[in-house]
């Protein structure tokens, strides 16, 4: 079975349309009219349990909203969703017993107390034995690092410190499925770093399906085995992260750099930018060579630096997200 | 299994109320300040009183000790409420920030969870100052601090169930503040005052929308004439009112539409 079924799920919000002007907005007092936004339409996937998955989207693809129905937070307007067997709009309370989340922007520890406290609630919330808890905290205290800051109010915990502390919150029941939502938004780079391996850890050790949201790559290639991309509400891609790597092998990234000035054009393959001594390249090796320009390159004058790269994933999902709707024209 | 379930309510109930008055502790003197100074607020309303009835003598059948006894259970009903389910007069605010979403990712009953997930300080004050005002009456024996404590928890039941459905408006009209301020208004208004001055052909309104007759009328005559039978009544009463307002709200949740905001847990 699946750890997480998605079959054409769909959500669609209705909103009030506000007409512009006094009289407008006067009239729709007694008139008002609606208009049906659909954030998802026919979202369609599977995740097995122990995969590490990508769920990424520009913003306003339908990522959060997606995750919503998964944890019963939103009831879906159509389709069907099923998480660890269960259906998350009937059976919310039931499943929250076996699933954990992290949303970056909001936290489940209380402000003014400090993290031990609110795992204590936790532990009534989720019906966890005192002693199993006591065992279970320890656990995570020490994976997590978090023992200084188990005492101190989580205000005064500085980014880094809460949110280490919040994951270790989203595992006191163990879960077997985690949902995270933008977890490292405004961290740094070493503590972003940290949190990676955590996450990357609780997938192997645990085997803990892990399905995760994020706007920063470096999570989802450090993270995830595998991607799926929605734009304006859909799918537009699902495959291991070595097949969308392997998207950008056409696409090189040459990078030159001369001793003395030369001339840097070679007909069809212009420089996409340019000094005069050096200049970066986009080569499309299905349409050129790539050994004729090196070539080329090498013979140009005296070298003092060569780069040959791939395309970044970054500007890889860049790309995707940048393709038109579909049914619109280019 | 039923039992099972009950005790692990109560253990959460027991941690969040525990975990809830922790935070307040937290500032110390805001604390205090808020708890006696409600407490003050009270008393000058009892001034008042002793003043008014002082000169015009009975109003409406009702003498002073009367008006107090009102106070005491109207103030600890509604203090209670607000200790226990302090979240009750914020539920259209968590709605709208898009906030219920910590709570539907917990295996608690949504309800349940968002009330008990906050203490209100100053609602220490009013619940102290009714049992304070009750001991100051003369009459007072242990019979009588039982029967006043029961009739509290009904009346906290009806105050925090007329204001949860009152903030669950919010999932049929958006905001729904206005209105909800204004039945938390009427309420405390009407209940405070002595039922026979209101006009015999409204005094409907006072045991169904603005339920001021469960709150404080009825429980002040079964408080005088120390009627325990009618309690298991003035009970049922309160539950029925719990679990139309808990319909209420479930049928209203079915609209929830989250958000994107940030939020922190208070």
């Amino acid at each position: 079975m699946p750890a997480i079924s998605v079959v054409n799920l769909g959500k669609s919000f209705r909103t009030k349309v506000r007409p512009e002007g006094l009289s407008s907005s006067l009239s729709s007092l007694f008139r008002p009219s609606y208009r049906d936004i659909e954030a998802v339409r026919g979202v369609s996937f599977e995740v097995e349990e122990g995969e590490v998955v990508a769920f990424l989207g520009p913003n306003g693809a339908g990522k959060s909203t997606t995750i919503k129905m998964l944890t019963g937070i939103l009831r879906p307007s159509s389709g069907k969703a099923l998480v660890l067997g269960l259906d998350p709009s009937r059976r919310r309370a039931e499943l929250a017993r076996s699933i954990g989340a992290v949303f970056g922007q909001r936290s489940q520890l209380w402000f003014h107390l400090p993290p031990s406290d609110s795992f204590r609630l936790l532990g009534a919330v989720y019906e966890i034995e005192p002693k199993d808890l006591a065992r279970r905290r320890a656990e995570l205290v020490e994976r997590f690092g978090i023992g200084d800051y188990m005492d101190v109010p989580v205000r005064k915990l500085s980014l880094g410190e809460r949110i280490r502390c919040e994951i270790a919150a989203s595992l006191l029941h163990d879960p077997r499925v985690l949902f995270l939502d933008e977890p490292t938004i405004g961290l740094d780079l070493v503590v972003k770093r940290e949190v990676r391996a955590l996450l990357a850890e609780i997938a192997k050790r645990d085997g803990t399906t892990v399905f995760i949201t994020s706007h920063d790559v470096g999570d989802i290639e450090r993270i995830c085995k595998r991607a799926i991309i929605i734009h304006h509400g859909s799918v537009v891609v699902d495959e291991s992260m070595k097949e969308l790597r392997h998207r950008s092998l056409s696409r090189k990234y040459i990078g030159v750099k001369y001793a003395s000035p030369v001339d840097l054009d070679f007909g069809a393959i212009r420089p996409v930018k340019r000094t005069e001594t050096a200049a970066s390249y986009v080569v499309d090796t299905n349409e050129h060579r790539l050994e004729g320009l090196l070539r080329a390159l090498v013979g140009r004058g005296e070298l003092e630096d060569l780069t040959v790269e791939d395309e970044a994933l970054e500007d890889i999902i860049a790309r995707i997200y940048k393709a038109p709707k579909a049914g619109e024209a280019q | 299994m039923r039992t099972s379930r009950l005790r692990a309510y109560a253990r959460f109930l027991g941690a969040s109320l525990a975990v809830n008055v922790q935070a307040v502790i937290e500032y110390r003197v805001n604390f205090l300040v808020q708890v006696f100074g409600m407490m003050l607020n009270n008393a000058a309303f009892a001034l008042f009183w002793g003043v008014l009835i002082g000169k015009v003598g009975n109003l409406g059948g009702y003498g002073f000790s009367d008006v107090m006894l009102i106070w005491a259970l109207v103030s600890t009903s509604f203090g209670l409420a607000h200790v226990v389910f302090g979240n009750v007069r914020s539920i259209g605010a968590i709605v709208q920030k898009g906030e219920l979403d910590l709570y539907l990712l917990q295996p608690k009953d949504v309800l349940v969870n968002v009330l008990a997930s906050r203490t209100v300080v100053s609602a220490w004050g009013d619940f102290l100052y009714g049992y304070i005002v009750l001991a100051l009456i003369p009459g007072m024996d242990l019979s009588r601090l039982a029967l006043f404590s029961l009739l509290s928890v009904s009346g906290a039941a009806i105050f925090a169930a007329t204001f949860a459905a009152a903030e669950s408006l919010c999932f049929f009209l958006g905001d729904a503040s206005g209105i909800s301020d204004a039945i938390t208004e009427f309420l405390l208004s009407f209940s405070l005052y002595p039922e026979t001055i209101f006009d015999k052909g409204m005094r409907w309104v006072f045991y169904t929308i603005i339920p001021s007759g469960f709150i404080a009328f009825l429980p002040l005559s079964i408080l005088k004439s120390a009627a325990w039978l009618l309690v298991p009544a003035a009970l049922g009463v309160a539950a029925l009112y719990a679990a139309a307002s808990y319909g209420f709200f479930r049928l209203g949740l079915r609209r929830y539409e989250s958000g994107g905001q940030m939020g922190t847990r208070l």
